[in-house]
């Protein structure tokens, strides 16, 4: 016992001392070229995207998600991914898609997260490159193919399928006993025992989303009846008018304006969210709009204190989901096409899309893909499962909805008429016939 | 000594510690210090690297200003020699540095521009005053490439005129080929701020954190948790002084150096932040270096600490069995110079002890022979010879029995007794020797509930004798001597728990001696016990024969009031104790005890308990008559009657005689009594008593006196036959005896019985006379152990395996002088039929003959 300690002593202390001496031999000089090849060293493509956040210790879901998906590309291909990024200061600014389009027409960058109207235009104009070749587009849904495909060329991919609806204060409408509103006529009812209650903005709106409200109602017979193809060819030939379909849309809004349901003026000048997102939660306000992703946890609706229902939007068809689809676009002059495309192919692919579904709980648009949604989306994902929505943007028709539809709305909400409005879009309409 | 040593071991254990702990804190302190000075100097080296960094930075976007100027001057300088500068502004295409070139002539509104369409340069705003090289830069804007975007304006001179301005319009991405790819490893964050609008225009590739994005300086603030105002007002403070900024915050819950690095006399700042562990990376890397150097020789340190407590323990450890070992044997040396030291006192004693009977034999062997002619004095020599003899035998007998205990060689030979039968053979042992000296002695039993008991009888008998014999050596003359067996609660059904009480009011002793009463070779010393002779052996005996039965030995004793000696034993009780069909055979189912004594009375209540005859008791004469008549007025009259003899009033012999007058005449009075009865016996015949009971009462003695007075009945002429049988008249026997002297004694002695013996001198001579013997020559073979040739065991073995008819029944008797029980055992084991002891008592040898003879016959 004695000799085995002495010995196991021994040896510690001599593993120490050779532990010592080994860190002091080590000081060798090292040899040969010592840095990296410079194009092996920078290889990245440039993204421009809207969703930095601005606050670096808030977490936000969406984009930890696609950045999980970028890590993955990254790794696999030993590039990486380089942002550009635009943010208004203020409604006097240019946009977002303003600015998107700007650079995308000058081939500012290698590839853009783009809304749907920017994906039309772009697509329009041949500035975004063909996508259908790239592996993951034979997965995706046909409501995403149909929708970004500009002229026989698949111009956008998404990560989700954006589904808009209203998110409502369930707790509210319970204490003022109302049942949730399906038709345009019971949610102005339900507007109208809360203003009565001494709500006063029973609907939270900013200056990009009300436009909702005006596509659900225009276009909930056409995306859910039998004659969609022909009814876009009537428009797109002039034998129907947009501003016909716009029309209920638009009274609609004018109605919740002029009852102080709406108040256009902050709308005008809110961002989304930042404008009406505070009030909903301290419970002022019971009714907003948004997208999908933000009911999910960790995300601008995700820990609400009082019971929250996301439904449809208000149309003769019920509660009606709209789906604005938006996407990846490649500028078709792209600096790094080559390795823009590979990225593309990781991020879109299934595997990609499957870490991005489940994270943020969305509607993947690849077919293979199945996630369940939260509680307070169940009433929303009921209806897409019963495949009842309306389109935010078709590239089918020739006047582009999404874009134009909400600069119209941002008029209406800065003191045009609906008539004034509804007449621009028969200006566009004709401008689309004279092509 | 215990807690000294342990607490001088407590604080050698500090004392150790002690340094240890300040090695540990010393080390530890300069480990801090050496990490700290690198962490401030590698801090400040790694801000003055930062520093240069950015300067770098603002050296390469300073210098394209300027080029970006300089060129701008050029083309003013070339549009002043063309005749038509605006086709040449028009045909312009612009690149990615200077992508809009616009031209206004002076005193026009709008311009040309490359672009297509008209300039009007009230779209851009230089109310900044910042300039570049000569040269006013506007505010930065979005420009038609959606990218952020700044111009300057240069004149164009034509004729010492200003003819007209150049705008050109830069964006900052282009910047972006000329800055780092990664700063800090992509660890640090980088913007390029516009100064008088505070927009962030700019996030180079590879700047910091890919998610983290501002609109403008505000917003970096916010996202960055840069709220306190003073720091907010500072900077902007330097920042419209166009001077840099540099703090440190915690960003991120990182400590971090922020910068505001003005460009361009502050037009456009560089800002952002590096966590300090970016900076400090070979910071940290040395430091966590040096703690490992510092943990590994703290390793070290602490194995070596280990490494000598151990040998330190080691060491202490053979010390203390050294030590412990010395003690030992110091012990030991002082209890062998104490033994020694006993053992010579003990020798003198025992020369003293021995010569001293041994001086009276020889005495008084002369005396005999002188005096052979006087009978009466040869009778009186002989008898004090033989006193001196026994004593000395006694004396011998001790010493061996201490020789034995000590060697741990005795064995007990355990058998059924009965207490009765010990405590008579003990009473008439002591109470002729108390008599003797005029002493009181008092024996009482109480509370044992079985008498028959298992255990060596002998040794128990050992002990009491001691005990007794040593209350009449040690108490004087008149004195009384209490003898008591008491029963105690059973701790076990199977054990009967008793305690022997021997106490007297005789000398006492000093608590000095009865601190080594039990201890071989002492015995008390004073003017009085000196008188008294002894081996100083007994107590020592005793207390070891009591230990060895499993049992406890105390004494209490002062000195002139007396001495009480307890001893607390507990023997088994054998498993077929009581013979119920005794009781009912002979027809006893009542008795009447009368004693004035209640303890007595109750006593014998408690002992018939068990044996289903029902025992009434009187305390007096008068009392035990009413009931006797009671009785038989009844029809339930009595069996037995047991009477004390000296009661008050009526005593025993008047009580018999009524009570005799009353009862029938077979049913026996027994005389219960303490008293020697001898005197009494004639009185006691007369008034119908039949016989005598001893004190204390013992069922046994009952029984056995109930059988004697059934067995007198049948047959008178028994004593008389007994005693002829006794003798050993006609007997022959074969004596192996090679002590000269001891054959003659027997041979002496067996003739004075009318006995013949013949002598072998060795055990192969008696085993050749037998063979040549007739059968039933001899009636016994007395055979000695210890002789040459053939020692006794193998000549009886050899005679028990003649072939012969009465080899295996001829009568042989161990007569030795090896006494002990295992000396007894090997006898019986070689084959012999008896074991008799040296010297010889011819009673035991005459009893021991005639059994055997008897049970041949």
């Amino acid at each position: 016992m004695k000799k085995r300690a002495w010995k196991l002593g021994a040896v510690l202390l001599a593993g120490l001392m050779a532990v010592s001496a080994g860190a002091c031999g080590q000081n060798k000089v090292l040899e040969g070229n010592l840095t990296e090849d410079e194009e092996e060293r920078i290889r990245s493509v440039l993204l421009f995207a809207p969703m930095e956040k601005s606050d670096p210790d808030n977490e936000n879901v969406s984009r930890t998600a696609f950045d999980i998906t970028v890590g993955m590309a990254e790794e696999q291909l030993g590039v990486t991914v380089e942002y550009r990024t635009y943010t208004a200061e203020n409604y006097q600014e240019k946009t977002y898609d303003e600015v998107a389009l700007d650079r995308a027409r000058n081939n500012m960058d290698d590839f853009y997260l783009l809304n749907p109207d920017a994906i039309q235009a772009l697509g329009e104009e041949g500035k975004l490159a063909d996508l259908s070749g790239l592996d993951c587009a034979e997965n995706l849904r046909e409501v995403v193919r149909t929708a970004n495909t500009v002229n026989g060329k698949l111009v956008a991919i998404p990560q989700e399928i954006v589904v808009n609806g209203l998110f409502v204060n369930k707790d509210m409408f319970d204490k003022y006993h109302l049942e949730l509103p399906n038709t345009p006529e019971e949610f102005l009812e339900c507007c109208r025992v809360f203003k009565e209650n001494g709500v006063e903005t029973p609907v939270g709106a900013n200056r990009w989303w009300l436009e909702n409200f005006v596509l659900a109602q225009a276009y909930a017979d056409l995306y859910n009846g039998d004659s969609i193809e022909e009814e876009i060819a009537a428009l797109n030939n002039g034998k129907a008018k947009y501003s016909d379909y716009m029309r209920p849309g638009f009274e609609f809004l004018q109605e919740l304006i002029d009852k102080g349901y709406v108040d256009a003026e902050k709308a005008y000048v809110s961002e989304a969210i930042e404008g009406e997102g505070p009030d909903f939660l301290a419970q002022k306000t019971p009714i907003v709009m948004a997208y999908w992703g933000a009911a999910n946890a960790d995300t601008a609706y995700g820990k609400p204190e009082f019971n929250m229902q996301v439904i449809g939007f208000p149309s003769k068809r019920g509660q009606m989901p709209v789906v604005p689809l938006t996407g990846y676009g490649v500028s078709a002059e792209a600096e790094h096409m080559e390795d823009t495309m590979n990225v593309l192919d990781v991020i879109l692919s299934d595997e990609a899309l499957q870490v991005y579904t489940e994270t943020n709980k969305v509607i993947s648009p690849s077919k293979n893909v199945q996630v369940d949604c939260i509680d307070a989306l169940k009433p929303l994902n009921d209806r897409i499962n019963e495949n009842v929505y309306v389109l935010g943007s078709n590239a089918n028709m020739k006047v582009e909805q999404w874009g134009n539809t909400c600069n119209i709305v941002r008029e209406l909400l800065n003191g045009a008429t609906v008539e004034e409005c509804l007449a621009e879009f028969d200006k566009l309409q004709e401008e689309s016939l004279k092509e | 000594m215990k807690k000294q040593q342990r607490k001088e071991k407590n604080s050698n254990g500090i004392v150790l510690i002690v340094p240890i702990v300040l090695i540990f804190c010393i080390l530890g302190a300069f480990v801090f210090h050496v990490a700290g000075r690198i962490s401030r100097e590698m801090s400040a080296a790694a801000i003055d690297n930062l520093s240069e960094s950015l300067d770098l930075i603002r050296g390469t976007i300073e210098a394209i200003l300027e080029k970006e100027a300089e060129f701008q001057k050029l083309i003013a300088r070339e549009i002043e020699l063309m005749e038509d500068p605006e086709e040449f502004i028009q045909s312009y295409n612009g690149n990615e540095t200077m992508v809009k070139v616009s031209l206004v002539s002076a005193g026009k509104v709008q311009g040309v521009t490359n672009m297509g369409g008209t300039f009007d340069p009230e779209e851009l705003d230089f109310s900044g005053g910042k300039m570049v090289e000569g040269l006013p830069v506007s505010e930065s804007y979005v420009n038609h490439l959606g990218a952020w975007a700044y111009t300057l304006k240069c004149p164009v001179i034509q004729e010492n005129k200003e003819a007209a301005t150049l705008y050109i319009e830069y964006i900052y991405e282009s910047f972006d080929t000329a800055l780092p790819n990664r700063f800090y490893s992509s660890m640090a964050s980088l913007y390029i701020m516009d100064a008088e609008s505070e927009r962030l225009v700019l996030k180079p590739k590879g700047m910091g954190e890919r998610e983290a994005g501002h609109v403008n300086l505000e917003d970096f603030y916010r996202a960055n948790h840069i709220l306190e105002e003073d720091v907010k007002e500072e900077i902007t403070r330097k920042v419209k002084a166009g001077k840099n900024v540099m703090f440190y915050h915690d960003i991120q819950k990182k400590r971090s150096l922020v910068y505001m690095w003005a460009v361009n006399d502050g037009a456009i700042y560089l800002i952002g932040y590096v966590p300090i562990e970016a900076i400090q990376r070979e910071g940290s890397a040395v430091n966590q270096n040096i703690f490992i150097v510092a943990a590994v020789m703290l390793i070290a340190f602490f194995i070596c600490c280990v490494l000598y407590f151990f040998t330190q323990r080691q060491q202490i450890k053979a010390r203390k069995e050294r030590e412990l070992h010395n003690r030992r044997l110091a012990e030991a040396l002082q209890a062998a110079q104490v033994a020694n030291k006993s053992k010579t006192m003990f020798l003198s004693n025992m020369s003293h002890d021995i010569r001293t009977p041994m001086n009276a034999i020889l005495g008084f062997t002369v005396l005999l022979a002188k005096d052979a002619d006087h009978p009466d004095k040869v009778r009186e020599y002989t008898r004090k010879i033989t006193t001196s003899g026994q004593h000395l035998l006694s004396l011998i007998n001790d010493v061996l029995d201490v020789s034995k205990i000590e060697s741990g060689k005795v064995v007990l030979s355990i058998g059924e007794f009965t207490l009765s039968n010990m405590v008579s053979s003990v009473d008439a042992i002591i109470r002729p020797a108390a008599k003797a000296k005029g002493q009181k002695f008092e024996v009482t039993v109480t509370g044992i509930k079985n008498e028959r008991l298992v255990g060596d009888e002998t040794r128990i008998n050992q002990i009491l004798i001691n005990l007794l014999s040593n209350a009449v050596k040690y108490t004087q003359e008149g004195g009384s001597i209490w003898f008591r067996i008491i029963g105690l609660p059973q701790r076990s059904s199977q054990f009967e728990h008793i305690r022997i009480e021997v106490e007297d009011n005789g000398y006492g002793m000093t608590p000095e001696y009865l601190e080594t009463i039990f201890d071989a070779f002492t015995r008390a010393e004073n003017s009085t016990t000196n008188k008294v002779q002894g081996t100083g052996l007994g107590m020592a005996i005793t207390k070891n024969i009591v230990e060895l039965m499993g049992g406890s030995i105390h004494v209490v004793s002062e000195v002139e009031k007396g001495s009480l000696f307890t001893v607390e034993l507990e023997l088994r009780i054998p498993e077929e104790q009581v013979d119920r069909n005794f009781w009912k055979n002979h027809e006893i189912s009542r008795i009447l005890v009368v004693d004035d004594d209640g303890d007595i009375c109750r006593n014998v209540q408690i002992l018939m308990e068990d044996t289903g005859v029902l025992a009434d008791t009187a305390l007096s004469g008068e009392e035990g008559i009413r009931q006797v008549c009671r009785a038989k007025e009844q029809n339930k009259p009595y069996h037995v009657i047991l009477l004390d003899w000296k009661m008050p009033g009526m005593d025993g012999i008047e009580t018999a005689r009524r009570i005799r007058a009353v009862v029938e005449a077979h049913v026996p009075i027994l005389f219960l009594t303490a008293y020697d009865w001898e005197e009494l016996q004639e009185e006691a015949a007369q008034a119908g008593i039949d016989g005598f009971l001893a004190k204390p009462f013992f069922v046994s003695a009952f029984k056995e006196k109930i059988l004697e007075l059934h067995a007198a009945l049948e047959d008178k002429g028994e004593n008389n036959e007994s005693a002829e049988q006794d003798s050993l008249e006609g007997c022959r026997f074969l004596a192996a005896e090679d002590n000269e002297i001891n054959a003659e004694i027997l041979l002496q002695l067996l003739e004075l019985e009318g006995a013949v013996c013949e002598v072998a001198e060795d055990g192969q001579e008696a085993l050749e006379r037998f063979q040549n013997s007739a059968p039933g020559e001899f009636d016994a073979i007395l055979m000695d152990v210890q002789m040459p040739k053939m020692n006794g065991y193998e000549a009886t073995k050899a005679i028990r395996g003649l072939e012969r008819e009465d080899a295996a029944s001829v009568l042989i008797i161990a007569m030795t002088a090896n006494a002990f029980a295992e000396d007894v055992k090997d006898a019986l084991d070689a084959g012999m039929n008896a074991h008799i002891a040296k010297p010889v008592d011819m009673g035991l040898l005459k009893k021991t003959v005639r059994q055997y003879i008897q049970r041949r016959e």
